[in-house]
């Protein structure tokens, strides 16, 4: 019997012992076919899916590779079927190419006619194939190669899309490596995108996504659209690339609600490539405005469906993915691999914070206990009302006074969910609030104060959940959140994970309605974060008001 | 006569040949004949051939083909000469021909010296064209009218002496010019028949033809015999032709020794590993299985067998492809581990061998279910086809049987079992069992050498395709536990518990360890490790079956090999803080309840006179009824009462593991191993002996001259006596019913009730005497 530090389960996950002597060199040769799925505190959890294992192969690995490690570190036998599965599965990737022909233009070639057969057959497909050439390729319409690709995946035959992509017009780009330098992750980020031509790079927050991007827009040398989640972020966007780059003020256009400019690197918002006007996207105009070399979508498991549909229209341009983690509470992951590319750095939370590029972060459950009355009257709750009533009780406010009181002189961000609540918040902690209806400017003006430590609280609503850099909040307290949405949990701990000057630690305080559907939300919330490797401590209200 | 020289044969043959017969064809001896002339006739009965010829190579029954063929006995040298044209040129078919006869000669198919092989009675009539050649020319023309063989003798062999029959075979006898006489297109339809089979179909294939008038090639060769017709639309190339077309060859290529398996070559340790780990797993699966039945056991079918739908559920619960999960139910089944029983319905439950089974070790449970495999006549890989009458196929019906299923397994795994560390291809294992036993081919052969394959990988008898060091000695009737036992894993006794409510068990769990822990958490992912998951409704379900929230951490902090993480011991403490909080009491005298009014009902209700309720407290009834009686009326009344104990803790109400009776499992049809050896050795001896008795009896004999002396009637019945226990022959004086006095030579048997059963030799017969007529006995 081997002593390896991996057990291959039937289900194709991969159990990896973390304290084995040889788990370190088992995670390097696992990591590239096997995505990490939690990793606590002494197994982590791999699974072997068929994205992942195209994923390797878009890679240059293949299924011998694949093999060796498993059965090289597994400590039980590997089954068999497991065996046959994956070489089956990764034998599926490249049977189909998208190539581009000098005489037909964009063709989908297959090196086993079978398998073009099959495909052929399928009524998905046919309509957006043109003419058959030869008996191993048929014309594909430009303007599909993304569906083509997306119901590829669909049907098992992932297509390699090797048919190239246009430069764009050319923008000279560079890096300013004054006062900070790339880091080595950032860097081998960049590298891995430029290298596999599109895809998708996944960076815990705070571990500077912005930098990569623009490290892959030095890259590219060319005019660059860069698509973010809301206004604040993409102000802050701007700014980064302004400190980072070469680029000038002049150089970097706005296109959101109010403003719509044009620019060789534009910043646009999801929200206003999604508007629509009298049922037609009124914008889309913008992706043709300029011959983009590059297209950056920040916070990819974001991303609406709209923006699915017109990146498959962009097929022939390089794109870039930014994100935190690729679990879609929509389970939209291929789509992500077959639109945007598949994914191409992946570095896990832990390691990072290891290697001191995050900060080392608390997470503490506090459990508050409702009053009698407050029981009775959420036993009384409509159901609907529940998750309402217990997040945002009175006994809450108390103890996050009590939290902020504790660390006094510290950056404290409380981030909820209601508005009422916030507002309730912030008059109790004497602290201003920014909202939905907060304008833009003061909403700006409020970070920086933040940032400048001029304020030392700062109640949030959701607008805060993303892209939005206060590196010194060191404190964060959750007071509410949208139900059990695990991104939204990963998202709020990164708002604190910057690095801080002084090298501190952050903490993360969730306050939770014992016995209540907040505590169960707050277990689902958790579990990403927990599969990361961060352990919740659990500490009673009463221990905080009793000022311990 | 041939019968007459083949009983002298075997009788000629020693007491171990014998024993070789009839272990190798171990049907001849059920039941045990009587004398060597029955063994002989049962030889040569066309369904012992069929057997016995089923059995043979290909090599082999080519060399019964190739005697078949000739009427005469042949010598060996001639034989020789017959089977090496088939054989690879300057390939000696010596060695492997001589062991060929030997072996029919042990299978008494072939007798006599080697300058006259002769086949055994009866072989011949049960070979339908051997080595695809047609009936003689004479059998072929049987039928055919006089007039019509006249005028086809005259076409071919004019003015030659005799009938038209018999011209038309001496024609044939030696057909070569009558050959070289035909139409090429005539010779092309012939070379279509040449090498088998020898039988074609044309419409009217009676039809009146005549060389002149020939309209088509069929028509020509019809007419000149060179084709029989033997129905309304069937016609047959003569023996002779096809001999001659054959150029004197009775087989066109043969393979003196099996064709080589080819295929991947397999790391022996890690094929061997590879099939531990699965049988382990296929172990688990039955035990799984059996657990979850015997909760929630699937109902049986009217027509016997489980529903599609509960193969359905079951192979989702397990985990495991559907075709997998019924080979875990049919050999749980055929292990004797499942049975139907409970109820009128009807269940699939496990029985109480299921729990004996259980508690041994994995090994031995593992070699309990291949062996069952190896040997059951069930076939699950039929699950889910259609029968002839297209109605699916259920698991644990008794329409999955097939009486070949062990023998093809057999010499399935026989065939792995020649290639030691390779995986042979499918199809070079079709081929080599083709060779090995050309008789048994067709679709269901190949169809159940595929299940034999894919099933012997999933029972953990292969590995990565190669037959595994354990599987080999299952197969050699080896200590297959032995072999196995040292490659499964350790079991092992600590769980790692992990913040994000999970442990993980890194190798299979000690029994009691396992049981736990599936009751504590839920499983979330199966293989070498487990991963459970705890969760409310986890720690809820344990609480219920009777453990503590203290004992519960107690527990997990004793089997955990890192610290009970604080996540953890939150929830449980949480689920054990509020769990059972509100309870009715289960005390035999009282019922509490918090809500009064309840109470009021209660009290309140007619019904509840009879119980003699008297109230104690706002909250609280006693009773004067037992505790049973009183909760019965309670649920009877409408309510849902708990039982609770006299120290105020629930009354455990676990689930109900539920069993059924044992049956026998099911009986092997016949052991591919052959027969057992001292059942041979008895059966020959009890052969010989009858033969003797036999041979010894077949002629009466007479009885001495003169009287035999008169003896009183005491003595003459103790010296009978004497002689059925001595077994000795006796002369007697006896009056028969005429009142004559004869005299006998008889082999007493046996004596009641006033008559003597005796062996009569001087009349050889059995026969019935009045002891009051035995005037006299004497010894002889």
């Amino acid at each position: 019997m081997s002593d390896g530090p991996l057990i291959v389960q039937s289900d194709k996950t991969l159990l990896l012992e973390v304290d084995h002597e040889r788990a370190d060199a088992c995670r390097k040769a696992i990591a590239p076919f096997a995505e990490l799925e939690r990793a606590p505190e002494h197994v982590h959890t791999y699974r072997v899916t068929p994205l992942a294992l195209w994923n390797a192969r878009a890679a240059g690995h293949d299924a011998e590779q694949v093999i060796d490690a498993l059965i090289g570190y597994s400590r039980y036998p590997v089954p068999h079927a497991l065996l046959v599965d994956i070489a089956e599965t990764m034998a599926r990737y490249g049977r189909l190419r998208l190539e581009k022909d000098p005489v037909n233009g964009l063709v989908l070639t297959s090196i086993d006619r079978a398998v073009l057969e099959e495909v052929l057959r399928s009524k998905k497909i046919q309509p957006m194939l043109g003419e058959r050439i030869g008996d191993d390729s048929v014309v594909v319409h430009p303007s599909d190669r993304g569906n083509v690709k997306q119901a590829l995946l669909k049907l098992g035959w992932p297509a390699e899309d090797l048919a190239g992509y246009v430069d764009g017009e050319h923008h000279s780009i560079k890096l300013l490596e004054e006062g900070w330098s790339l880091r080595p992750y950032q860097r081998d980020a960049a590298d891995a995108f430029w290298n596999g031509g599109s895809g998708v790079v996944v960076l815990p927050c705070g571990a500077g996504k912005t930098i990569v991007g623009a490290a892959a827009m030095a890259h590219a040398q060319a005019t660059t659209l860069i698509m973010v989640t809301n206004t604040v972020s993409a102000h802050q966007w701007k700014t980064e690339l302004l400190k980072r780059t070469s680029l000038t003020e002049d150089e970097i256009g706005e296109y959101s609600g109010t403003k719509k400019e044009i620019r060789p690197v534009t910043i646009a918002t999801y929200q206003v490539m999604t508007t629509r006007r009298k049922g037609v996207y009124s914008h889309l105009e913008l992706f043709d405005a300029r011959d983009w070399g590059l297209i950056v979508y920040d916070e990819v498991h974001l991303l609406p469906a709209p923006i699915f549909r017109m990146t498959a229209d962009l097929q022939a341009r390089r794109r870039v993915g930014l994100t935190a983690t690729l679990v879609r509470e929509d389970g939209r992951e291929g789509d992500v691999f077959s639109l945007i590319g598949p994914k191409r750095y992946d570095a896990p939370w832990k390691e990072m914070e290891n290697q001191g590029w995050i900060a080392p972060a608390d997470c503490v459950e506090v459990r508050v206990t409702l009053t009698d009355e407050e029981r009775l009257a959420y036993a009384m709750a409509e159901s609907e009302e529940r998750y309402r009533f217990c997040a945002t009780t009175p006994s809450k406010t108390q103890v996050t006074e009590a939290l902020v009181r504790r660390h006094l002189g510290e950056q404290v961000l409380v981030i909820g969910q209601y508005i009422d609540q916030l507002d309730e918040l912030g008059e109790h902690l004497n602290a201003p609030v920014i909202k939905g209806s907060t304008r833009i400017k003061e909403r700006e003006r409020l970070y920086q104060a933040f940032r400048d430590k001029e304020i030392q609280v700062l109640v949030v609503s959701k607008v805060a959940n993303f892209s939005i850099d206060l590196p010194e909040a060191a404190i964060a307290i959750q007071v509410s959140g949208t139900f059990g949405s695990r991104q939204e949990e990963a998202q709020r701990l990164g708002r604190v994970l910057r690095p801080k000057a002084d090298g501190g630690g952050a903490r993360f305080y969730t306050v939770v309605s014992r016995d209540t559907v907040d505590q169960e939300f707050a277990a689902h919330r958790q579990r990403f974060l927990a599969e990361q490797g961060y352990a919740y401590q659990i500490i009673d209200a009463d221990d905080v008001l009793g000022g311990v | 006569m041939a019968t007459m020289e083949f009983t002298e044969w075997i009788r000629g043959r020693t007491d171990e040949q014998l024993r070789a017969l009839v272990s190798a064809r171990p049907e001849l001896i059920t039941p045990v004949p009587a004398h060597l002339e029955g063994l002989a006739s049962r030889a040569a009965s066309p369904s012992a051939i069929g057997r016995v010829l089923d059995r043979l190579d290909r090599f082999t029954l080519a060399v019964v083909e190739t005697l078949a063929v000739r009427e005469d006995p042949v010598s060996k040298d001639e034989l020789r000469d017959l089977v090496g044209a088939a054989l690879d040129p300057g390939e000696d078919p010596e060695p492997a021909l001589s062991s060929a006869l030997e072996r029919l000669a042990d299978l008494a198919l072939v007798y006599g010296p080697d300058d006259a092989l002769e086949l055994g009675p009866g072989v011949r009539k049960v070979l339908d064209d051997p080595a695809g050649l047609g009936p003689r020319a004479a059998d072929a023309f049987r039928h055919h009218p006089p007039e019509q063989l006249e005028e086809m003798a005259d076409a071919v062999a004019p003015s030659t002496p005799g009938s038209g029959r018999e011209r038309l075979a001496a024609a044939l006898a030696e057909p070569a010019e009558l050959v070289e006489s035909v139409s090429p297109a005539a010779r092309a339809a012939l070379d279509q028949l040449v090498w088998g089979p020898p039988t074609g179909r044309v419409p009217n294939a009676r039809r009146e033809v005549h060389l002149a008038s020939a309209r088509s090639p069929i028509e020509e060769l019809l007419a000149r015999g060179l084709l029989a017709a033997t129905g309304e639309e069937s016609v047959t190339l003569p023996r002779e032709v096809g001999l001659h077309l054959r150029g004197g060859r009775v087989h066109r290529d043969l393979l003196a020794v099996p064709p080589q398996l080819r295929g991947a070559a397999r790391d022996r340790e890690l094929a061997d590993r590879t099939a531990a780990g699965q049988a382990f797993s296929f172990v688990r699966s039955v035990e799984e299985l059996c657990e979850r039945w015997s909760i929630e056991p699937p109902g049986v079918l009217r027509t016997g067998g489980l529903g599609v739908r509960d193969l359905k559920r079951t192979a989702v619960e397990l985990d495991l492809p559907e075709w997998v999960a019924a080979l875990v139910v049919e050999v749980a089944h055929a292990a004797g581990l499942i049975a139907a029983g409970g109820g009128v319905d009807g269940e699939w439950l496990p029985t109480s061998g299921y729990d004996l089974w259980r508690v041994r070790g994995t090994a031995d449970r593992w070699v309990t279910l291949a062996v069952t495999w190896l040997h059951m006549d069930r076939v699950p890989g039929l699950v889910g086809e259609r029968d002839d009458r297209d109605r699916p196929l259920n698991a644990l019906h008794t329409d999955l049987r097939r009486s070949s299923a062990p023998s093809v397994r057999a010499a399935t795994l026989g065939v792995l079992a020649a290639a030691p560390g390779l995986a042979p291809d499918r199809d070079s294992v079709l081929a080599r069992l083709a060779w090995e036993q050309p008789r048994r081919r067709g679709p269901l052969r190949e169809q159940l050498t595929d299940f034999a394959l894919r099933e012997a990988e999933q029972v953990g008898v292969t590995g990565l395709g190669a037959l595994s060091g354990h599987g080999r000695a299952l197969i050699e009737g080896g200590d297959a536990a032995e072999v196995l036992a040292p490659l499964l894993p350790e079991p092992v006794d600590h769980v790692l518990l992990q913040a994000d409510l999970t442990a993980v068990a890194p190798g299979p769990l000690t029994s009691e360890l396992n049981r736990w822990m599936t009751l504590t958490a839920d499983v979330e992912s199966k293989g070498g490790a487990t991963v459970y998951r705890f969760s409310e409704g986890s720690i809820r379900r344990a609480l219920d079956a009777g453990h503590g929230g203290e004992e519960l951490v107690a527990m997990l902090a004793r089997h955990s090999a890192t610290p009970v993480p604080q996540a953890l011991s939150y929830l449980v403490t949480d689920v054990a803080r509020r769990h059972g909080r509100i309870r009715v009491g289960t005390a035999s005298a009282y019922i509490r309840c918090d809500d009064p009014a309840l109470l009021d009902q209660i009290t309140a209700d007619r019904r509840s006179a009879a119980l003699r309720l008297r109230r104690l407290a706002p909250t609280v009834i006693a009773s004067r009824s037992p505790r049973a009686a009183l909760v019965d009326s309670l649920r009877a009344m409408g309510y849902a009462p708990v039982a609770e104990s006299l120290d105020g803790d629930v009354i455990i109400s676990q689930l109900e593991s539920r069993r059924t009776e044992s049956v026998a499992p099911a009986r092997v049809v016949a052991s591919p191993n052959g027969l057992d050896p001292e059942v041979a050795t008895a059966a020959v001896r009890a052969l010989r002996a009858g033969d003797a008795a036999h041979l010894s009896r077949r002629e009466p004999v007479d009885a001495p001259d003169g009287q035999v002396p008169r003896s009183p009637a005491t003595a003459t019945i103790s010296a009978l006596q004497e002689a059925i226990k001595q077994g000795v022959r006796v002369w007697i004086g006896y009056l028969d019913s005429q009142g004559n006095a004869t005299s006998r030579i008889l082999e007493p048997a046996r004596m009641e009730g006033g008559y003597l059963t005796a062996y009569d030799e001087t009349r050889a017969a059995v026969h019935r005497f009045a002891l009051h007529r035995i005037t006299g006995v004497a010894g002889l």
